[in-house]
């Protein structure tokens, strides 16, 4: 009932406008070549870190499962039961994911061989997907020596030709051609699981980045259960999950590898959609997959910077304020932008109060519930912000101690565990503008009342436990902004209960 | 005097103030059962429909959304249902698995689509509340309904 009750439409939206300058002249000489490619993978202590959480590296393995299956589907003419068998068979995959990766190309032979440029872009961008997490992962390893490896990796990346760009691109342009929607239309279950699988691949980041590693199995509990019950089926979805919209913390602090998972996961939707219009031969799907690539490899978007561009134009790189790792979406501006199931969002601002947030990464917190992951500015914003949505929720939130994050997980009930048992907290209830002052964490008694010696007009304050915290709720801050706009995506069958 | 009275005023305004219930929350999220855009409360008129089980505290479209997803509450469950008084919402209960609401409740249920069950699908304090909401509104063939006869409506809809 509740799936059929609103059902997001095909995107009907106006065609791209495109110009010549759109479509090269010549496609990158790499494109073409027959010879035998290999994608290297990094030694170092770090592979296969992932393992380290089986669950979710036998969900991520299936992932790819996954994509090979309906892609080969698709390639092989078996279209019609790609919402049926094909589903199932996937589905069964799902629900009884790989112990380890499975070569793509053994699952999807026509498919690799129809389309290897293709299918050599996303290898390199699903192999950098992979080596983040382990580095991310890596027992040993400090934050800041994570930091310098993924920075390297990065490096790596995008010395290959085949690359995607690390500059935000336009979510509208890229998603406004004629055969755009073409997919989630006529296939919106594995459409639901494409997603679903994004969904998984760019929540993780912030599950893992400047966490303590004894919180990612409790973490994963969560995220986990979120990904098989529900972000696998949801159908109802407006647009393709966003890297900043589930990780935003990641996404601030490496944009361009934010940006081209976006990228690379645009591309998986515009392969979609071309496979599944009616209209093309298949030398025109051949030429418009090699056009969608091009599109967005890094050698095209060479010489261009980040925050510039004509809008809504391939060569769009702005990104809305206090988000660099993330492109222009539906309807956003450099303001706000639109964010599904939470509305319009100013993402340099709290998602709870709408006061600035801090640019230093040791400052608020994020809050991670209903499938969104938002930035709030404060332990206060955090709790009420999960207290207002349905669910379990995850907290990860800055101490006084910048090595010692403070992961808290609720209950369906909102009540809270944390990973660090001495943890209290302030809340002086003062005015909102000064929140970040006056609602915070702390890892010990004495880190609190350090911290109030040095700040007198919060003398008297009582430390409050985990449970006298939990159960306080601020109400409305006198400083949240509502921003009265429609929702930029088209919806049908809203008339039914 | 003149002074003390206004001083009392200042006063009584302030402790109301205090003690008023700040029900809804912040964040501009859709209804978590229609999906649609939550409805603010306007100076005439409360909207916001709050449901609160343990340390949560939901906000929902209409009467209708919050039944519709009950099976997601956990435990016993206060709903702050927006009535025709201003800042006097109906607080109706789920107790032990059992809903009740204070005698008198009726329940309007007369939306055909979601666009409108913000305005359509509401609680009032008695059945006169109910009729001239009904008349002032020209809700079409209004039918005053019990918590038992809603929650049974409720379910047929869903069961459709």
């Amino acid at each position: 009932m509740l799936t059929t009750m609103i059902v997001v439409t095909a995107v009907a939206v106006a065609t791209t406008q495109q110009s010549s300058a759109d479509r090269p002249a010549t496609l990158p000489a790499w494109m073409r070549s027959q010879t035998a490619r290999h994608i290297d993978y990094r030694r170092g202590s770090d592979n296969w870190a992932i393992l380290g959480l089986e669950p979710f590296a036998r969900d991520m393995f299936a992932t790819g499962v996954g994509h090979a299956m309906a892609y080969e589907a698709l390639a092989t003419g078996h279209s019609a039961s790609l919402e049926t068998e094909v589903f199932d068979r996937i589905n069964t995959v799902l629900k009884n994911p790989p112990l380890q990766p499975v070569d793509e190309y053994a699952v999807s032979p026509t498919f690799s061989r129809r389309y290897f440029a293709l299918e050599q872009v996303f290898e390199w961008s699903h192999t950098l997907h992979f080596q983040t997490i382990d580095v991310l992962m890596h027992p040993g390893w400090s934050d800041q020596r994570k930091d310098e490896e993924i920075e390297k990796l990065w490096k790596i990346y995008s010395a290959q030709p085949y690359a995607l760009s690390g500059l935000p691109m336009n979510m509208e342009y890229l998603d406004g051609f004629e055969f755009s929607g073409e997919f989630r239309t006529r296939y919106p279950k594995v459409n639901a699981l494409f997603w679903g699988y994004h969904w998984l691949q760019t929540v993780n980041y912030d599950m893992f980045y400047r966490v303590p590693r004894n919180t990612f199995a409790s973490q994963y509990e969560v995220i986990g259960d979120r990904y098989h019950t529900t972000e696998l089926y949801n159908t109802r979805r407006e647009f393709m999950p966003m890297t900043a919209e589930t990780s935003p913390r990641f996404a601030k602090r490496f944009p361009e590898i934010a940006n081209s998972f976006d990228n690379l996961h645009m591309l998986h939707d515009n392969v979609n959609d071309i496979l599944a219009a009616p209209g093309l031969s298949q030398g025109e799907k051949q030429r418009e997959i090699e056009l969608a690539i091009w599109r967005v490899l890094a050698t095209t978007h060479i010489g261009e910077t980040a925050g510039e561009g004509q809008p809504v134009s391939l060569h769009d790189h702005r990104y809305s304020m206090g988000m660099p790792g993330m492109g222009m979406m539906k309807g956003s501006d450099e303001e706000v932008m639109y964010m599904p199931g939470m509305g319009w969002m100013n993402m340099s601002e709290c998602g709870h109060c709408s006061m600035s947030l801090s640019q230093n990464a040791n400052a608020g917190a994020t809050v991670t519930a209903d499938g969104w992951t938002m930035a709030v500015r404060c332990a206060l914003c955090a709790r009420d912000m999960a207290a207002q949505t349905l669910g379990r929720a995850i907290i990860r939130s800055a101490t006084e101690n910048p090595d010692q994050m403070l992961v808290l997980i609720s209950d369906e009930l909102g009540n809270w565990t944390s990973n660090i048992p001495t943890v209290v907290f302030l809340e002086y209830m003062d005015e909102h503008p000064s929140c970040n002052r006056w609602s915070k964490a702390f890892s010990s008694l004495d880190a609190f009342h350090a911290y109030l010696r040095e700040r007198p007009e919060y003398a008297g304050a009582e430390p409050l436990t985990l449970e006298e915290w939990a159960s306080r709720n601020g109400g409305e801050p006198e400083t949240y902004k509502r921003i009265d706009r429609p929702s930029p995506y088209q919806r049908s069958r809203e008339g039914q209960p | 005097m003149k002074n003390i009275i206004k001083t009392i005023s200042i006063f009584m305004i302030a402790l109301g103030a205090i003690f008023t219930p700040t029900i809804a929350g912040a964040h501009d999220a859709d209804c978590p059962y229609c999906k649609l855009k939550l409805v603010q409360n306007t100076d005439a008129m409360d909207n916001e429909v709050v449901v609160k089980f343990g340390n949560k505290k939901i906000e929902y479209r209409c009467m209708f959304c919050v039944f519709a997803d009950q099976h997601k509450f956990v435990g016993d469950v206060v709903v702050y249902a927006p009535s025709e008084k201003v800042g006097e919402p109906i607080i109706v209960k789920r107790t032990s698995g059992q809903w009740t609401a204070p005698a008198g409740t009726v329940f309007l249920n007369a939306f055909t689509s979601h666009q409108q069950c913000a305005g359509l699908s509401r609680a009032f304090t008695s059945r006169a509340a109910f009729d001239n909401y009904a008349r002032r509104n020209n809700v079409s063939n209004p039918k005053p309904l019990t918590l038992a006869q809603f929650m049974q409506a409720v379910k047929e809809a869903l069961a459709d």
